[in-house]
């Protein structure tokens, strides 16, 4: 009875393998790191994630940094001054 | 995969708004405070894209809601996900260690070659890089299937470039115009 779980278990395994490929590809795609490279270079599995992780930190940052930014713009900007109703505009 | 024109429309519709709703204020408050205010702002913009259809925008927006419950209200009044606000996430974090402890009762009855032994090495790396995964996507640790995962994965990426894109644009014209 343990055999025909193991096998059930492993063929599940199978499955999602495939499955984790290509989704796992999909990942590289979107990666700027890795789509520069040659076509012909492999990256693994566990690369490919490593650099989602790191890429999507890196996007945290810039949101922050973004953030930043905009903030420091509506603070150095007169109130009732030309400058300060061209960002107005552009976001309110 | 990539960000449309129509998402950076519709996030910066909706991350406009959010910004309006701190317009008394904007003025008057501090540094730190507008930069909250809107970072905020755009990360409600950027989950309500999805419309309560992924994990990780309800998560997010979840999370938002504990930081200022009011302006999430108000940037997500008259849709449905307003009800997701309350709705609380299923912990499915306790099978993934039921699962663990019975794969490990089922390596140890069979022989391993060696060849099984690199793949289960290399399974191990790929379980470490998932959970670093499970760290940075909101909602993460809710995701106990790694093709689930995975695929929620690709569309906070996507979501995230849009909203990195669009503030990115506003700010780099912002600071053109005051140059001038």
């Amino acid at each position: 009875m343990s055999n025909r779980r193991s096998r059930q278990s492993s063929s599940a395994l199978r499955i999602s393998d495939d499955q984790m490929i290509d989704l796992v590809s999909q990942l590289s795609q979107l990666l700027p790191e890795i789509r520069e490279r040659r076509r012909s270079d492999k990256v693994s599995a566990s690369k490919v994630l490593e650099e989602t992780c790191n890429y999507i930190r890196k996007l945290h940052r810039e949101v922050d940094n973004l953030s930043e930014r905009l903030s420091q713009l509506l603070d150095s900007v007169d109130e009732d001054s030309h400058e300060a109703s061209v960002i107005r505009s552009l976001l309110m | 995969m990539q960000p449309t024109s129509t998402m950076n429309e519709e996030f910066l519709k909706k991350w406009q708004m959010g910004l309006q709703m701190f317009r008394p204020s904007i003025d008057n408050a501090s540094v730190s405070e507008r930069k909250r205010a809107i970072k905020l702002s755009a990360d409600v913009a950027m989950a309500s894209l999805r419309k309560g259809t992924t994990c990780w925008s309800r998560a997010l927006i979840q999370k938002t809601a504990t930081e200022d419950n009011f302006l999430v209200r108000q940037m997500l009044s008259g849709i449905k996900e307003e009800t997701l606000i309350n709705k609380k996430l299923p912990k499915v974090m306790c099978h993934r260690k039921i699962v663990r402890r019975s794969k490990k009762i089922l390596m140890r009855r069979k022989s391993r070659s060696a060849m099984e032994e690199v793949a289960a090495k290399a399974k191990k790396l790929v379980k470490r890089k998932t959970q670093g995964l499970r760290n940075v996507v909101p909602g993460g640790e809710f995701m106990s299937n790694n093709v689930l995962l995975i695929q929620e994965t690709l569309d906070y990426i996507v979501s995230l470039q849009t909203q990195v894109n669009v503030m990115r644009s506003i700010v780099d014209a912002a600071e053109a115009g005051i140059e001038r």
